[in-house]
């Protein structure tokens, strides 16, 4: 037989697809027909076309398929039915449901908490207007072929910057942040401020309550923010054109008062000063080979930061004198609402900064809400042999899997959205506490749409993946098999969910090892040998009359009970940033540039700090010469070369001097910088912060003798002090934060998974009831009872520590990598940790096994 | 009076149906209309004019037997109601009536 010409299949699929059921025989059929007897007529081409035609030509409303196959009443009726049979479930076991939006609302609120706290922190130095077109100049140092980056930049810089770039709309340097004491009328407090350029305030759009744009125009002017104005003057229009007192006795006449800054302003400052009166302060700075301040500059929108960047690498090189082939700077752009996040540069490139920690959080309320997500799953199909039967029927009365999936998705979406009411009522009464313990202002910005947007993605997203994977098993199941009682449950579901369940102990694992270790290193660095004693250490800034009264005030205070030792320095204990190239000595080869750290002491330094000689000597005033002495730490006497170096020759600034002490490594800068080279200096001036060694266990009695001396000597200024040792863990500020908010949520992450394996570990002892009553009938003992219920998940647990353990060292030794100074990765960490999830996975599944273990076997026999 | 408005081509269908008796449904429908007025009907418009004419009660339909030549599938038979009969009639009525009431000076196109 002839093989029949067959119309196109297309047109053929095409009216199949769109023709509803009652139509589409007849008219396949009167197609074909008039298709064949074309097909004779006109040929095979024509008759196709035409077909085609005619297909399209029943593209009519009558001939629709109708996508709504059942009425919207019954629709209304199955929904209605759903909700009915999710609250039934839910009322019904009431442990399980308690687990599972407990665990759901756990993660979700951790998750909220940390979104909220990433939020802020991304939001710092976003605020402004003008934000995507603010820059800050950043500065890499070629030396020695070692490289540095930072934000360090000539004075001078913004002015001629402005100049140079058409592309720079303002730009305006910034000092380090100061404290002064300010005195107007009646009324004296100590405040913190900077210099900033003429163009500051315009640059950042700072909102002005008196005074204009040109307010830090000329030497003399201060800006204020409102809350120093209220401070002084009661009201920020008063306080416009007034004049306030520095501790130096300069008057500064107020041409702004501006409002404070928000929370998410990057710098914070009080006041502002004039940009000349800090170039003539700070005389050095004037010259091109010096770096101290900060620049910012605002772009032209139009502009290419590209371009600029190019153009801005070598601006220096006319400018600056010293530059040769082993010493130059390179200028740089970095955005300023990249700033705060990404501060920390590693051999003078970016290497992450806060926005590690960022991430750290960010991954940790995933880890969260998906061991919240996976206990709902567990416990879900651990239990579908209940839902099973309901699964059945359903599947026989017409429900297609499509609805029995929509069911069980449902049905997880509304048990999140429980979830969710109870995670947000949780953060907003845990915010303050969380506020206070990350010093942020965090809250739930209930009346921004994007909040409510969010929120409703949490529980999407929760709903959904909590929801899938019992929707799609238990609409998979066959309902001949189930109502016929032959149902058996594959390996494969059990597997799945062992797998499950060490996945959430992995993630818990690595948590608890992540946190042991943080807090490690957190414990070394504040017990670490610091090469002095920064233990009954008082640190008083060196101003106002104490600086041409010091040696009076010494005296006086040695006088007082309780106080060892009284010394002073230029630069603070913790933190020294000055660096120099300008050291010489003989045989030093002319093209080594060595950079090296400097300060200046007064007498008695090493015997106040406790810092332990190597050789040679304290500065003493014995010795006229000690003027142009040196003392030096190992660290630079290795770098200089000399075997003995008490007694060499060293030129320090142009000033040529001896050697006089060596003194052992001690760490004058955070433990994330090794130890470099120190020279120190006999101060020619009195400035910095005097120290003050107290007698151990005489705090108290030292307070009070130097306060009386204070008053006494320096009446004017109010009296501050501070411990060494509390600066120094401000140092660790950040990493004791996130060590703490670490260890919470690796807290929360172990408790949630664990009430997940706690209903699991309920169920299974349901389940087998009837063999271990028949079990303890033939005289089984509780506690063989209990290690046989115990084993299966204990087991799961010594897979998921030895799954997590090479994963947490692989992360936290990356961590470690941060710190020049650290602790080791000790495999007592892994042990340890191990111990305790086992330890705290057994407790929890004991509970079950033990109550299982313990029932009594006719209960469970007798009913069958 | 009050009666169900049928179209041309519906009117045409309706009839068309009566015409064929037994064997009308969609092919043989569009034919017929091809053969007796001379006008080429394609199949989509006569089935829209056949679910209409259902639809007002006009018509009747059953599945027919199966044929070789569908390709094994069902013809959708189609008879004429009640309701059709007397529509179809009381539409001849009208216009006969009106034919009727020409005066025949005023109809010069038609001789009798």
């Amino acid at each position: 037989m002839l093989k029949r010409t067959q119309p196109p299949r297309w047109a053929a699929r095409l009216l199949e697809w769109f023709c509803s059921d009652d139509w589409l025989e007849e008219i396949q059929g009167d197609l074909e027909e008039r298709f064949l007897r074309n097909v004779d007529l006109f040929g095979e081409r024509s008759a196709k076309r035409q077909y085609v035609a005619q297909v399209f030509g029943f593209v009519r409303r009558f001939a629709w398929r109708d996508k709504k196959s059942s009425t919207p009443l019954q629709m209304k009726m199955m929904i209605s039915n759903y909700f009915k049979i999710a609250w039934r479930n839910l009322v019904r076991s009431k442990s399980f449901s308690a687990i599972n939006i407990s665990g759901l609302a756990l993660g979700m609120a951790s998750a909220i908490l940390i979104f909220l706290w990433i939020e802020d922190e991304k939001s710092i130095g976003t605020h402004y207007k003008n934000t995507s077109d603010l820059y800050r100049i950043m500065e890499r140092e070629f030396t020695d072929g070692k490289i540095v980056a930072d934000e360090d930049t000539p004075g001078l810089l913004a002015d001629e910057l402005k100049r140079q770039f058409p592309e720079i709309i303002y730009a305006a340097g910034l000092s380090s942040s100061e404290s002064h004491v300010l005195t107007a009328g009646n009324k004296t407090t100590r405040q913190r401020g900077n210099f900033a350029g003429e163009d500051w305030l315009k640059m950042y759009e700072i909102p002005l309550l008196a005074g204009t744009y040109s307010a830090l125009k000329s030497p003399g002017s201060i800006a204020v923010s409102r809350k120093l104005a209220e401070t002084y003057f009661s009201d920020p229009e008063k306080a416009f054109g007034q004049a306030i007192r520095f501790g130096n006795g300069k008057d500064y006449q107020i041409t702004a008062v501006y409002e404070d800054l928000p929370a998410q302003a990057p710098d914070k400052y009080e006041f502002l000063l004039n940009w000349d009166d800090y170039l003539s302060r700070e005389k050095w700075l004037k010259e091109w080979t010096n770096f101290g301040p900060g620049t910012r500059i605002l772009l032209r929108s139009d502009a290419d930061p590209k371009q600029v960047n190019a153009r801005l690498k070598w601006f220096l090189k006319g400018l600056n004198k010293d530059f040769s082939s082993g010493y130059f700077v390179n200028l740089f752009l970095m955005a300023e609402k990249d700033a705060y996040l990404h501060s920390n540069f590693k051999d003078g490139y970016l290497d992450g900064g806060r926005i590690d920690y960022v991430r750290l959080l960010a991954i940790i309320a995933v880890f969260l809400l998906l061991i919240a997500t996976i206990n709902f799953m567990n416990l879900a199909t651990a239990r579908s042999v209940k839902r099973a039967r309901e699964v059945g029927v359903r599947k026989v009365v017409g429900a297609d899997r499509g609805l029995l999936i929509g069911q069980f998705i449902g049905e997880a979406v509304l048990l999140t959205a429980m979830a969710t009411v109870v995670a947000i009522a949780l953060v907003y009464f845990i915010l303050p506490f969380f506020n206070q313990l990350t010093d942020k202002q965090l809250f739930l910005p209930f009346g921004k749409p994007v909040f409510w947007f969010y929120m409703a993605g949490l529980l999407i997203f929760t709903g959904l993946l909590a929801g899938s994977y019992p929707a799609f098993f238990l609409s998979s199941l066959n309902p001949v098999k189930i109502l016929k009682g032959t149902l058996r449950f594959g390996s494969g579901a059990k597997l799945f969910r062992r797998g499950l369940v060490v996945f959430q102990f992995v993630l818990s694992m690595l948590l608890i090892v992540g946190t042991a270790v943080v807090y490690r290193q957190l414990q070394y660095l504040q017990t670490k040998n610091l090469g002095y004693n920064r233990e009954n250490l008082i640190s008083i800034p060196l101003e106002g009359e104490l600086s041409s009264k010091y040696d009076i005030f010494k005296e006086d205070l040695l006088r007082q009970s309780g106080i060892q030792s009284v010394t002073f320095m230029h630069t603070s204990p913790l933190n020294n940033g000055n660096t120099t190239e300008g050291v010489s000595w003989p045989g030093k080869s002319p093209a080594a540039v060595i950079s090296f750290h400097n300060t200046a002491t007064g007498y008695d330094f090493a015997k106040t700090m406790k810092v332990k000689f190597k050789d040679g000597r304290d500065f003493n005033k014995a010795f006229a010469t000690d003027s142009s002495s040196y003392i030096i730490n190992e660290t630079a006497a290795k770098k200089i070369g000399y075997k003995n170096p008490v007694g060499q020759p060293l030129t320090f600034w142009d000033k040529p001097g001896k050697i006089v002490g060596l003194v052992e490594d001690f760490h004058f800068n955070s433990l994330h910088d090794p130890i470099r080279p120190l020279i120190i200096r006999l101060a020619e001036w009195k400035a910095g912060s005097i120290l003050v060694r107290t007698e151990p266990g005489q705090t108290k009695e030292a307070l009070s003798g130097l306060e009386a001396v204070y008053k006494k000597i320096n009446p004017r200024f109010p009296f501050t002090y501070s411990f060494v040792d509390e600066g120094y863990q401000k140092l660790y500020k950040s990493e004791s934060i996130v060590g703490v908010l670490a260890t919470i949520f690796a807290g929360l992450a172990i408790f949630i998974a664990c009430l997940g394996l706690f209903g699991l570990a309920a169920f299974t002892a349901e389940q087998r009831i009837k063999k271990i009553g028949v079990r303890k009938v033939l005289g089984a003992s509780v506690s063989g009872i209990v290690a046989m219920l115990s084993q299966d998940f204990l087991r799961l647990v010594v897979v998921a520590i030895l799954i997590a353990s090479p994963l947490a060292w692989y992360v936290m030794s990356r961590w470690l990598e941060n710190f020049a100074y650290k602790v080791d990765m000790s495999w007592l960490v892994f042990v340890l940790s191990g111990l305790l999830v086992a330890f705290i996975g057994l407790l929890t599944i004991s509970y079950q096994s033990i109550k299982a273990a313990l029932m009594n076997p006719v209960k469970s026999l007798k009913s069958e | 009076m009050k009666r169900i408005y049928l179209g041309e081509f519906e009117e045409i269908v309706l009839l068309t149906v009566a015409v064929l008796g037994d064997g009308a449904y969609g092919v043989s429908i569009s034919d017929a209309i091809e053969e007796q007025t001379g006008r080429s009907a394609s199949l989509s418009a006569v089935h829209a004019a056949l679910h209409r004419l259902q639809e007002k009660s006009m018509l009747h339909s059953r599945m027919g037997e199966a044929t070789a030549e569908r390709g094994g599938r069902r013809k959708r038979l189609f008879t004429v109601t009640a309701l059709g009969n007397r529509t179809l009639n009381e539409i001849r009525t009208v216009r006969n009536r009106m034919w009727d009431s020409i005066s025949p000076q005023n109809f010069p196109a038609v001789s009798i």
